[in-house]
């Protein structure tokens, strides 16, 4: 009978690494934590405490409360698109969005995962800015994908109007949400709604395709609003008597339940949660127990070099993110310089492909080493077998980036690299298991492609805030730019020393423009990336998001690992 | 019940195990290392395997080696006996992997009692005394002082990551816990990467109870009563007994129901101790539980009857319990001294070596009966490489005063020829007034005189 072998991975902190290292590297990054840290208390505070006492006058409650009392007691909230149009102002006072206006997020309610997805009525009364309709969409997609229930907490003036030339029209426009809402609930997702307050055009339709919609006393859901309709002064008419949960629990029957406040409105959500299955995740573990890694994930946040040009040992890494340390590493002897295979987290299986760094024997020239963090022809290979593998077995994957690209010059044509790349990303393009994809650092070129990077469609795309993504290092581009300046060995060529110095002084510009398009934080901010997490974080999210592709039953293929057509390819493998 | 099972241990322990499984006519390997080769208790095993070197790292540490041992002679389960790979939650999950019995609690249990900080909240989830102190990592000096304030000087701060005494500070006013935080954690952080501290209140001295748990793989457990296991020399266990001169029956059944609900209360499943601190003012605190079997299981099974090694394989085959808690007296009272090949009068020096005889202990007293679990016999040289715990005298009697006097018989018969031994200190311990009265604590030994304290020692 195949057997699943997980094999000890990794070593103690003091034998993985000297203590000055880690001390100096932990400090680096730590460094970058904090100011991560700083700004997601930024985005948390919304546009300040005086906006959150003007909502809690109304007598409701901020969204992050909502939030708060909605997800089980002691759970962590595992937010989504935090940093979505950070650094961007709009209109003419140069109006910030903290998180685009809505909180998007991981809950667990009830001991389910679930996706909320909550107007930010600190910020402009929860309208909707540019990227606000693309950051729900992206959300609902999240939750289509692991077929997760959703829960809409609306509170929502409609859209931020100076801007709707970039959030009406467009295949993204506010109306893609609508659409949505009626993709989950064809393909059987559980969908929620509170409706709390403002609900104006577009935060109208959202609730309805809902399975359940609650109000509070203080909604109102309207196509619009009292001041458009006509002679509404003289009438008395207001958004909350013509659209109010007068009209519309009773009379429209646009909604089911009428609630006094905000606090009753969340525990009924907890309870309609409550009534859904119970997730499936214990029943995958077959019987096995889930356990932390045998060295402490915090570590982790010591274990990656300041300088992104010096490796580090990527066994620790998993180690500090599988169950008991234990990893089934596949075909460890064929194409080195990449590491994948099966360990369990949180007690359920997941694939893991990750680059390795060091240096590794060339496959066929004896006494040649190659640099790692690279793919070359036997690596691609493997991967790509792993990735299929997975897709068969129903494993979902944990895609671990740190490279720079695929390996160039005349060997890699000979071998045919772009054939082999192209069968990798065929591959993950057509996959459908669930796929995660985590920068650990570099994220460049077509390596960042190959390896599921965002445009291959993982379900979540996670960035540590050492991420460089770029097509390539600034470096690399500064060579190809002033490449007629430049002989073999990349030293400039020039007729004088002011020549010299200006050729210097205009890499020198190229290079600089990368490192700032490289920065993780811009990524986020436009949604290259998801979320940025600590790297002492990695363990709670890929164990989350795992579980996540575990919850629901009888919507994608799960192998018992029996069957696994893993186990094939080891015994042919050898 | 399994075919045949992997004894992954050594010395008296091995034996002991081996016995049970053949009373249960079970199959057996027995794994050792080289040095061992020759070791006296491997006659009892059906078959045998060399795992490596003498070194345990190499031998019965080697987590690889044993699990091939397992595969290649077929063994459906594994005891792993105390020590060694006994409470490591890897070893654990890697006998799952294999589709190997572990036969002890599961992976997680085993992790979650291995933190002392999730150990304690467990615990006082469930009811169970603990040592007044933080749950959590403490926050802050201010959060360490209102907390010392409440539960009053002096305290002791703990590294969470904690281990070997690094990041560990006894304070006795606000002054020195504002210092001792500072350093501890400064301390900590360095020593594990890990700078949280927690504090609780330090007691000094008092008694150790431990209480005897089985629990069956469908949420019955039951206690078999206490050990008091006070007579010790720097923190080694060297005399003990059942019941404990200290608790009353009414104590008895009120704290061992409180442990069987706590271990009940995450799942547990197997053989377990919870060991509690008695301190001066009578309370009853827990300190830790331990994963597995015990040394001094013995006294427990002396005074119940019930054989745990039996009961934790019928377990790990996932058999219900065959007793109940009401089916569960106690007769009697028993002892155990630990036999070691050290030199009590040479501040225990290890005396491994050639043993050239062996008698064993013998009673004649009516009504007593004395049982010798041995890792050792004629011929045969103890090795330097491990604990050098070689064997157990467990002495039983209808009463407390009749099992001492029983004693001094037993172990003036037993001779153990060519090394030195712990018998001549046990000997003196029981002409000890207070032992005999019962009136003991921790410091026992030192503070009679019996044994050079540790820190004067050395």
């Amino acid at each position: 009978m195949a057997k699943v072998l997980l094999e000890p991975i990794g070593s103690p902190r003091e034998r993985a690494l000297d203590a000055a290292s880690f001390a100096s590297q932990r400090a680096h990054v730590g460094a970058l934590n904090a100011a991560l840290q700083h700004k997601r208390d930024e985005v948390r505070a919304g546009w300040g405490p005086e906006y959150e006492a003007r909502v809690r006058k109304k007598g409701k409650l901020p969204t992050w409360d909502r939030i708060d009392r909605l997800k089980d007691a002691g759970s962590q909230v595992l937010p989504v698109g935090t940093l979505v149009n950070y650094g961007r102002t709009f209109g003419e006072d140069r109006k910030t969005s903290p998180g685009a206006g809505v909180v998007t997020a991981f809950l667990r309610v009830e001991g389910r995962w679930v996706v909320v997805i909550a107007n930010d009525n600190t910020v402009a009364s929860g309208s909707w800015w540019p990227q606000t309709p693309e950051k729900i969409q992206r959300a609902q997609e999240i939750a289509l994908r692991l077929r997760l229930p959703v829960v809409y907490l609306v509170d929502c003036s409609g859209l931020f109007l100076p801007e709707q030339a970039h959030t009406f029209p467009g295949r993204t426009g506010a109306g893609a949400i609508f659409k949505m809402n009626a993709l989950l609930s064809a393909q059987g997702v559980p969908q929620i709604a509170g409706v709390h307050g403002d609900c104006i055009a577009g935060g109208g339709y959202m609730p309805i395709i809902s399975d359940v919609v609650y109000m509070t006393e203080q909604a109102y859901m309207v196509v619009a609003g009292a001041a458009l309709v006509k002679g509404g002064k003289s009438q008395h008419i207001t958004s909350l008597s013509i659209g109010g949960p007068d009209v519309h629990v009773h009379l429209s029957r646009c909604a089911d339940h009428r609630v006094p406040d905000d606090d009753t409105l969340i525990r009924c959500v907890r309870r309609e949660v409550a009534k859904l299955p119970t997730p499936a995740c214990d029943y995958y573990r077959y019987g096995a127990d889930a356990g932390d890694p045998s060295f402490a994930p915090e570590e982790l946040d010591g274990l990656f070099p300041a300088d992104h040009r010096q490796s580090y040992d990527t066994r620790e890494v998993l180690a500090r993110l599988t169950d008991y340390s234990l990893f089934g590493e596949f075909l460890p002897d064929v194409g080195r310089e990449m590491i994948c295979g099966v360990a369990r987290v949180d007690g359920l299986y997941a694939g893991f492909v990750a680059n390795n760094l060091a240096l590794t024997e060339h496959p066929t020239q004896r006494d040649h080493k190659r640099p790692g963090g690279i793919l070359y022809r036997e690596g691609i290979a493997k991967i790509a077998q792993f990735s299929r593998c997975c897709n068969d077995d129903g494993i979902p994957i944990v895609w671990l980036q740190d490279i720079s690209g695929f390996d160039i010059g005349p060997e890699a044509e000979r071998q045919g690299l772009l054939g082999y790349g192209s069968s990798l990303i065929y591959t993950n393009a057509t996959n459908t298991v669930p796929m995660f994809t985590v920068l650990l650092r570099k994220a460049s070129g077509a390596g960042y492609y190959a390896m599921e990077g965002l445009p291959y469609g993982p379900v979540l795309q996670l960035a540590t805030p050492l991420a460089r993504l770029a097509v390539m290092e600034g470096r690399t581009l500064a060579i190809g730019a002033y490449n007629t300046k430049l002989d073999d060995a990349f030293r400039i060529v020039a007729a004088t020393a002011e020549e010299a110095e200006e050729i210097r002084r205009g890499m020198q510009a190229v290079e600089d423009r990368i490192a700032r398009d490289m920065d993780p934080v811009l990524a986020a901010s436009q949604r290259d990336v998801d979320e940025i997490v600590h790297p002492s974080e990695l363990r709670r999210w890929i164990a989350s998001l795992v579980a996540m592709s575990y919850q629901a039953t009888g919507y994608r293929r799960i192998k018992n690992p029996r069957i696994w057509s893993l186990h094939d390819l080891n015994v042919i493998g050898g | 019940m399994f075919h045949r099972v992997l004894i992954a241990n050594r010395g008296e322990i091995a034996a002991r195990v081996l016995r049970a499984c053949r009373d249960l006519d079970l199959e057996t390997v027995a794994v050792h290392s080289e040095i061992d080769a020759n070791a006296p208790w491997l006659a009892g095993a059906t078959r045998t395997v060399c795992l490596g070197p003498a070194a345990a790292a190499r031998s019965y540490l080697n987590a690889d080696a044993i699990l091939q041992a397992a595969e290649q002679t077929e063994a459906g389960a594994i005891h792993p006996g105390y020590g060694f790979l006994s409470e490591s939650a890897v070893f654990a999950a890697r006998c799952a992997q294999h589709g190997i019995t572990f036969i002890g609690p599961s992976p997680s249990a085993i992790g979650r009692m291995g933190d002392k900080i999730a150990a304690k909240r467990t615990m006082a989830e469930a009811g169970v005394p603990v040592i007044p102190g933080s749950l959590e990592p403490v926050a802050s000096v201010a959060a360490a002082t209102g907390l010392a304030s409440a539960v009053g000087y002096p305290v002791l701060l703990k590294a969470r990551a904690g281990g070997g005494g690094k990041g560990m500070r006894r304070c006795d006013d606000a002054t020195a816990l504002a210092r001792g935080y500072a350093e501890a954690s400064l301390e900590a952080d360095k020593a594990f990467g890990n700078a949280e501290l927690y504090l609780e209140k330090y007691l000094d001295g008092g008694r150790h109870i431990e209480f005897q748990i089985l629990a069956d793989a469908y949420g019955n457990v039951i206690h078999l009563g206490e050990r008091e296991c006070s007579i010790q020399r720097s923190h080694q266990k060297l005399v003990e007994e059942s019941p404990s001169p200290a608790l009353d029956p009414k104590e008895r059944a009120e704290l061992g129901a409180r442990a069987a609900r706590a271990a009940a209360s995450f799942g547990y499943v197997n053989a377990g101790t919870l060991e509690f601190l008695r301190a001066a003012d009578g309370g009853m605190y827990f300190m830790e539980m331990n994963t597995r079997l015990q040394v001094e299981h013995p006294v427990t099974e002396m005074v119940t009857g019930i054989d745990l090694v039996r009961s934790q394989l019928a377990i790990a085959a996932r058999a219900p319990l065959a007793v109940r808690q009401d089916d569960v007296a106690f007769s009697g009272h028993a002892i155990e001294f630990r036999i070691n090949a050290e030199d009590p009068d040479r501040n225990f020096r290890p005396d491994p070596g050639l043993v050239t005889d062996v008698t064993a202990p013998s009673v004649t007293r009516r009504g007593a009966t004395v049982r010798w679990d041995a890792g050792v016999a004629a011929g045969w040289r103890v090795p330097s490489h491990y604990d050098s715990l070689i064997g157990k005298v467990i002495v039983h009697a209808p009463t407390r005063a009749e099992a001492i006097a029983a004693s001094r018989e037993a172990l003036r018969s037993l001779r153990i020829v060519g090394i030195a031994t712990t018998i001549p200190l046990h000997l003196r311990l029981l002409d000890d007034e207070a032992f005999v009265r019962g009136d003991y604590d921790v410091q026992h030994l030192a503070r009679r005189g019996l044994v050079v304290p540790a820190a004067a020692g050395a």
